[in-house]
Parts: C-alpha cells; sequence; structure tokens
C-alpha cells in the first residue's frame, strides 16, 4: 500500500480479483490496478451478456471471475473512459457482474437499480478520469479479446501496471449520493 | 508566400496541438482549483489530469482517447490574398493531423441508414473523420486566422439548444441556462467543465456562437456574467469525476450575436468536459 502525496493510501488490486480482496473495497477507496483488465462498450457488452445468457460464453476463451471491465474503445489514440450510464453499458452491469466480474469501471453516476443489482451480485464500480496520455504510460500490452469485426469497440484484454481509479459504488452504497449529501 | 502547401502542414500542426496540450489559461485554472480543492478524492482526480496534460504535452499523445470531431473557424483579413484551393488545404491538414496525432478512428462506415443503425462497421483510418461545416467569418487586416476545435462526444450528449423567454432580464436568460448545465453535470463524468454559451436568434446561430465562445474564452478572464453562471453549477457540488467537491466548473464562456424583437432567446448550452475546449489557432500571412 502505498500513500498518494498528501492524500489517502492506494490499494493496489491485482486481477483476477479474489474474494478477500473484493470485500475490503468501500466507497471512496483509491486504487491502483495491475494484471489484464477487458476493454469493451456500447457495442460489445450487449453481445457479451446475450453469450452469457445463451449459455455461450465458454467457446470465447474468456475469463469474467474476478474480471475487471474497463468502458473504454481501445483505438490508437489509446484508451479512456466513456459514460458508463448509457443503455447498452448500463444494462449490461448486472449479467456481467452475476458472471463474475469483480470491477466495472467507468464514469458517470449509475442508477439505483444498478446499485442494488451491484450489491445483490458482489461486484462494484469504479470511476477514473479520461487521462489516456497517463493510461498510454500504464498499459504494457493489448490483443483483441473477442468480437474483432467491431473494430475499436472490439473486446480487448489490455495488460496494465498502477491504473488508478476510485471506487464510486459498493455494498449498496455510492459516492454520488453520499457527495451530494456534503 | 501563402501556398496550399503552407496551409496544410500549419493546419496538421494546429489540430495536433489542440488534441495534445493544455492553454496556459488551463493550467493555470487547475493550479487554482487544486490549491483550494479540500476533497480528497476531488483533489485526485484534478492532479491526475493535470499529470495527463503533462505526459499529453511531453509526449504529445492525446489528451483524451476521444480525440472529437473537427470544428474549424477561420478569420480571412479583408486584404489577405489566398492561393486557390486554400479551403481544400486546409481540410487536407485536418486529414494529415488526425492521422498523424493520431486521432480515434470512428468515422462510420455506410449510407445513410447504416451509419445511423452503425451496422457496416468503422473506417481504420482516423482521417475519415470529416471535419463539421466549416465557418468563415470576414475581420480586418491581410492574415488569416485559422483555429482548429476537437469536440468530444460526452458533452454532445449533454449539450442543449433551446428557447428562453427572457422576460428582458440577462438573469431570466442565464439562470436558465445554468440550471440546464447543472442538472447535466451529475451524469457528465468528465467534470470539471468549462460552460460554452451562445445566444443568437436561431438554432444555428446560437450553436454557432456557443462555438465561438469555446474559441474565444480564456479561464482566467472571466466577466461576471460568466462568473455567476459558473458559480450557479458549482453549487452543485458534482465535483470533479462527479465525486464531490468545490470545481464542478472552471468557468463560463459567453458570446451573444445580434438578437431579434422578440420574447425569445435562443440558447445553446454545452458542458465541455475536463480538457476542453481543445483547441488551437495558427495565424498565416503572405509575409
Amino acid at each position: 500500500m502505498k500513500r498518494e502525496r498528501g492524500g489517502k493510501k492506494i490499494i493496489k488490486v491485482k486481477t483476477p480479483i479474489d474474494e478477500a480482496e473484493f470485500r475490503r473495497l468501500k466507497i471512496g477507496d483509491q486504487i491502483e490496478i495491475e494484471g489484464s483488465i477487458y476493454c469493451g462498450r456500447d457495442a460489445v457488452l450487449p453481445q457479451l451478456v446475450k453469450l452469457i445468457e445463451s449459455q455461450n460464453l465458454d467457446q470465447m476463451k474468456l475469463n469474467l471471475k474476478g474480471a475487471v471491465i474497463f468502458h473504454t474503445a481501445v483505438s490508437p489514440a489509446g484508451i479512456g473512459p466513456t459514460t458508463s450510464n448509457k443503455v447498452e453499458i448500463e444494462g449490461s452491469i448486472p449479467a456481467l457482474s452475476e458472471a463474475g466480474v469483480k470491477i466495472h469501471l467507468g464514469k458517470g453516476a449509475l442508477s439505483q437499480k444498478t446499485i442494488d443489482e451491484l450489491k445483490r451480485h458482489n461486484s462494484v464500480f469504479a470511476v477514473t478520469p479520461p487521462v489516456t496520455a497517463l493510461f498510454s504510460d500504464k498499459i504494457v500490452s493489448q490483443r483483441v479479446a473477442a468480437f474483432k469485426k467491431e473494430g475499436m469497440e472490439a473486446l480487448y484484454e489490455v495488460k496494465v501496471k498502477g491504473f488508478p481509479a476510485i471506487i464510486a459504488i459498493a455494498h449498496g452504497k455510492s459516492i454520488f449520493v453520499t457527495s451530494k449529501k456534503r | 508566400m501563402l501556398t496550399q502547401k503552407r496551409i496544410e502542414s500549419a493546419v496538421k500542426d494546429c489540430l495536433i496541438r489542440a488534441g495534445t496540450t493544455f492553454r496556459k489559461d488551463q493550467k493555470v485554472a487547475y493550479r487554482d482549483a487544486i490549491r483550494k480543492e479540500k476533497d480528497a478524492n476531488a483533489r485526485w482526480v484534478l492532479e491526475k489530469i493535470m499529470e495527463n496534460a503533462r505526459i499529453a504535452e511531453e509526449k504529445t499523445f492525446p489528451l483524451c482517447d476521444d480525440t472529437g470531431i473537427p470544428h474549424v473557424v477561420i478569420e480571412v483579413g479583408d486584404e489577405a490574398v489566398l492561393p486557390g484551393g486554400w479551403l481544400s488545404a486546409i481540410n487536407s491538414g485536418i486529414v494529415q493531423g488526425l492521422r498523424l496525432m493520431p486521432g480515434r478512428p470512428m468515422a462510420v462506415k455506410g449510407g445513410p441508414v447504416e451509419r445511423v443503425e452503425q451496422s457496416e462497421g468503422l473506417f481504420n483510418d482516423p482521417g475519415k473523420v470529416l471535419p463539421a461545416p466549416v465557418i468563415v467569418k470576414s475581420v480586418k487586416g491581410s492574415k488569416v486566422s485559422i483555429t482548429v476545435l476537437l469536440l468530444g462526444g460526452g458533452p454532445e450528449i449533454r449539450a442543449k439548444t433551446y428557447r428562453v423567454f427572457h422576460k428582458r432580464s440577462i438573469e431570466t436568460v442565464l439562470n436558465e441556462a445554468a440550471s440546464w448545465a447543472a442538472s447535466e453535470m451529475k451524469n457528465l463524468g468528465c467534470t470539471p467543465c468549462v460552460l460554452a454559451v451562445g445566444i443568437g436568434r436561431t438554432h444555428m446561430e446560437a450553436s454557432s456562437l456557443m462555438l465561438e465562445a469555446m474559441k474565444e474564452g480564456s479561464l482566467t478572464r472571466q466577466n461576471k456574467w460568466e462568473k455567476k453562471v459558473t458559480g450557479l453549477v458549482n453549487a452543485t457540488s458534482v465535483g470533479p469525476l462527479g465525486l464531490g467537491g468545490r470545481t464542478t466548473a472552471l468557468g463560463t464562456f459567453l458570446k451573444i450575436g445580434p438578437l431579434r424583437a422578440s420574447g425569445v432567446r435562443i440558447v445553446s448550452v454545452r458542458p465541455c468536459c475536463c480538457f476542453e475546449p481543445r483547441r488551437a489557432t495558427v495565424v498565416l500571412s503572405n509575409d
């Protein structure tokens, strides 16, 4: 654990995330992710949900247990969070959580329904600023994991080190609600 | 001598600068916000944005992966002499800049319906992202000023152009504009924002004035009306990335155009994201 200059402790999170590590995450925690994360957004997440629902996920050789899914495209311009409350993205969160995804990473507030679904399926939502240049410095490697035809909106597996984020929704609590009350 | 080649090269460099560097007024505004921010998470976000700007400038990386849709504003001096094909040279400079920066390859393939439905996929070439219709204005002198702005998708979801019954009060109009923006802050995600506001006679004109506000505004030079709108949005306490804190908006850029005899003003409000307005200007002359 390291301390951000003049601020909070930074919690290191390695993927795949185990249950014990997951349980200690709470809203407001500043984390740094290390390991492989999946990257996908509007075009690909509903397709992933369809595969889960039709029990065809095994064909894709994806490991969603303990996974992080970052709501982003992957292009030569880099990566950065898209708005997670878009219908196709937020709508995919319950099924992906049930399939084992532990951290959904993006930006923007989510609905109470999604807060409840995250709690029900033991998953959290984290946010990160769209700091693409900084992210480019944190990427070790990347490959298309599925849905190649979607181009920059395909599902990518990206290996990262020291990838910064803040836990925004966890265990039925949302930082967006508490910050509004402050 | 102003040539097509010189225009093309200058526009290419201008686009890359717009997409990869913070202006001085942005750096000053962020440093000030970091100094005043008491919320640890909000300060963390602001610091990451500044760190991002430093890396982007050092390595010529895009500030954001949504490299935006190019918008070009050209001011042509009355005495300027332009070579044939000057507008094509500007468009060519945009294509080259997008390929070199690189821009995000997000142009949608197909005919009108396929483009709407995004059913034929995307072009791999970032240069296929066509600029929005160019704005050309006449100014005094012999120089040509070209400004490239890069407009990201998030703010477009939250922007609004609509009518306001002004009741002969600018406060009524700006309060309404601020309330539109304030209601969208929670979902914008990319706060702190800069509010661009255009007030005009038609929807097209108000949007165009909003773009001009993005082109001209400075975060270190804010008039009392701009400060008022900023204050109203900051009162939401949405904060950076929606995490709370005092900095929801860094400032407001307001541009008011000619207006008509009417009880209505057309107002365009765009909550620009934390890197915007991403803009750069190049001034060319025959010297």
